[in-house]
């Protein structure tokens, strides 16, 4: 009754799970077993031991005691600190987005213009700065804002101004450094989406009576939302958790989740206070990435459908 | 096919709607378009037809704004259109890929323009009915355009271009995007859709058989210039020049001096023929010219038995047979080795195994025509 399974299409059907698994492996392997770590470390206590926590499972007198301590998410919510620092966080990240954006666009737009032969050189110096190290392309940039630094001393040797800017240490700063370092991932998507649209379409809305610039904002923009979604989430997702900018470039009062995150861990040495820091940041970032991936699918949808 | 009864429309009015004036367009020192002047009638559909490259399209561009000429003139209604955009002249185009938005849906696509019309909303709902149930589409109103097929598409694509009741109607390359069976079929509603809202027309096609379904008037475009203007009928037989008769359809030419030139009738001998040809009407030019003469495949009669005429045949040898179903195409071998082309109706039901003669493959047959069949062109 039952056909039994030949090993030539056993073979065939394991090997095709095993290709379509790998995904899957990796993200089992990097992504939730770390995850389902940092979640159990953030239901213990903390203690001065190796490891410094708790075990959440102990089994004495025939007893297998679980004991979850919500402690570390009731402190989230009873100090200030961490809400204003995801707060601050959400907040730095989305005015970084809007102005890479509001940057991005406009030379992914130019490049995507360009003659054909132009684009990949174009292309390659938005990519270009990131083959040096990040560390050392934000280093760069304290060299640039601190008081006797370049762009104030030039800015004094020219007269233009008579003490120095402050801008090291200031919120100014780490916007500058967060949208310097990833401007590059708003440009490309947005690029790759508008450098496919079809210029007839722009040719009919000028035809049918509509200005460059309403064609621009009726034709050209809303086709190329997927692109600014992808750019968005490029930029917000990992800026929300930023450390390295923010340390460097930012003040004592720029608060940042990244920044609270490290001091916990290696100041206060506290495993499990830190760890419900990373999980609550992660169950707020799965709303934006909801988002990026509902976008990449209708996108995809459209592109099957032509 | 539609020109009897539009060729009358044209006549009653001959306004024109459209003059083009010694038009030029340089590309890089390439004249695309070479000093051409046309005039353009109220009402009627003018198919510019010519192979790719021949600067149809640019043309077509010219007119639509989104190119400008490097010389000339167009006058809409005696305006000039010189200097203004796209978006200023009161010209709509279907364009050949149609270039729906693909993020509006049917409605949307058609409001686009109207958007710019300063109407009412109740005007614009009006509206856009209006043409959609002039293309019989109301029913896809709430689509996207890739939730249509390619007909529905193109009627959609018409009907934005008509929405906004242009002056004059570009239509570009209209069939180029559909099939074969649909193409027929769209081509004489379309026609009678643009007659409906009377609406003068300039279509663009590489198709000889679109343009003369569709238009009233066709204009055969070579390297710039165009080289006959006329109605189907009139560019078909009576092609001015060995350009059109060889671009519109097949042709036979045979190459050939002036022998006799009378104003009733002339002769031509032709070294590929036995026999002068002889033609009914007098050719206003010297003993001994060269000329070329022009048959149309269908208008030569093959036979097995020599024909009684003094002109106008000659021996062949049946080289190949082409059965298309309604016609054959007869490749013919004339004893001086040039090949001449006829076309024979299949006006008899051919049955395997019925065994009345037929001819075939290597037969000697005689090929004939009438005085009145060919054009007698300049060389």
């Amino acid at each position: 009754m039952t056909n039994p399974v030949r090993p030539a299409q056993f073979l065939k059907s394991f090997g095709r799970g095993l290709v379509s698994g790998i995904p899957y492996f990796w993200l089992l392997l990097f992504f939730v077993i770390p995850f389902v770590i940092v979640l159990k470390i953030s239901f213990a206590e903390s203690q001065i031991a190796q490891p410094p926590f708790t075990d959440l499972t102990s089994f004495a007198d025939d007893m297998l005691t679980i004991s979850l301590n919500l402690f570390n998410y009731i402190d989230l919510y009873e100090y200030d600190l961490y809400l204003d620092g995801y707060i601050s966080s959400v907040k730095i990240a989305g005015i970084s987005t809007i102005l890479c954006l509001l940057i991005g666009y406009p030379i992914a737009y130019a490049i995507a213009k360009l003659p054909p032969h132009a684009r990949n050189l174009a292309l390659m110096l938005v990519i270009l700065p990131s083959w040096t190290s990040f560390l050392i392309r934000i280093y760069a940039w304290i060299g640039l804002l601190k008081n006797n630094g370049l762009i104030n001393n030039a800015l004094l040797g020219l007269g233009l101004i008579d003490e120095p800017l402050v801008m090291l240490h200031t919120p100014i700063a780490v916007y500058i450094g967060i949208v310097y370092a990833y401007l590059p991932f708003m440009i490309l998507p947005i690029y790759t989406n508008l450098v496919k649209h079809d210029h007839t379409l722009l040719e009919a809305a000028s035809d049918l009576g509509a200005t460059p610039a309403a064609a621009f904002f009726k034709v050209t923009l809303p086709l190329s939302v997927s692109g600014i979604v992808a750019g968005s989430m490029l930029v917000f997702i990992p800026s929300v958790g930023e450390f390295v900018i923010p340390e460097l470039l930012g003040g004592p009062d720029t608060l940042m989740i990244g920044k609270l995150l490290w001091s916990e861990f290696f100041n206060a040495r506290n495993w499990p206070g830190a760890s419900a820091v990373a999980v609550v940041m992660l169950i707020m970032l799965i709303i934006p990435i909801t988002i990026f991936q509902r976008y990449q699918a209708k996108d995809l949808e459209a592109i099957a459908d032509d | 096919m539609a020109t009897e009864q539009s060729n009358s429309q044209i006549e009653n009015k001959k306004l024109v709607q459209l003059e083009i004036k010694k038009l030029e367009k340089d590309f890089d020192g390439f004249k695309a378009v070479n000093n051409i002047s046309l005039d353009i009638y109220q009402g009627e559909i003018f198919a510019l037809l010519g192979a790719s490259g021949c600067g149809k399209s640019t043309l077509l561009r010219l007119l639509a704004g989104f190119e400008m000429p490097t010389a000339g003139d167009i006058l809409l209604n005696g305006q000039s259109l010189i200097g203004l955009s796209p978006h200023e002249r009161p010209i709509n185009m279907m364009f050949q890929s149609y270039a729906l938005f693909p993020h509006m849906t049917v409605e949307q696509n058609i409001a686009f323009g109207l958007r710019y019309e300063h109407l009412s909303k109740v005007e614009i709902t009006r509206k856009i009915d209006e043409v959609l149930n002039l293309v019989q589409m109301a029913q896809y109103a709430k689509r996207k355009p890739h939730q249509l097929s390619g007909g529905q598409q193109q009627r959609v694509a018409l009907a934005r271009s008509l929405a906004k009741e242009p002056k004059l109607l570009l239509l570009d390359e209209p069939m180029g995007a559909l099939d074969k069976k649909l193409r027929t079929q769209m081509q004489l509603e379309i026609v009678d859709i643009l007659e409906s809202v009377e609406v003068t027309c300039v279509m663009v096609t590489h198709d000889q058989e679109e343009a003369m379904t569709m238009a009233s008037r066709v204009g055969i475009m070579d390297a710039g210039v165009i080289r006959q203007i006329g109605q189907p009928i009139e560019v078909y037989e009576q092609p001015n020049c060995r350009m059109t008769a060889e671009f519109i359809g097949s042709v036979n030419i045979f190459e050939g001096t002036l022998s006799v030139d009378e104003p009733d009738h002339a002769q031509i001998n032709c070294p590929d023929l036995p026999v002068p040809i002889h033609v009914a009407h007098g050719v206003v030019g010297s003993f001994g010219m060269q000329l070329a003469f022009a048959l149309r495949p269908e208008k030569v009669r093959v036979d097995m038995e020599k024909p009684a005429n003094a002109h106008n045949f000659a021996r062949g040898v049946i080289e190949d047979i082409a059965y298309l179903g309604s016609h054959s195409i007869y490749h013919l071998r004339l004893p001086s080795g040039k090949k001449v082309l006829a076309s024979v109706a299949n006006s008899d039901r051919l049955v395997t195994g019925d065994d009345a003669p037929r001819l075939t493959w290597n037969d000697e047959v005689y090929l004939s025509w009438s005085e009145k069949s060919g054009v007698v062109l300049s060389a």
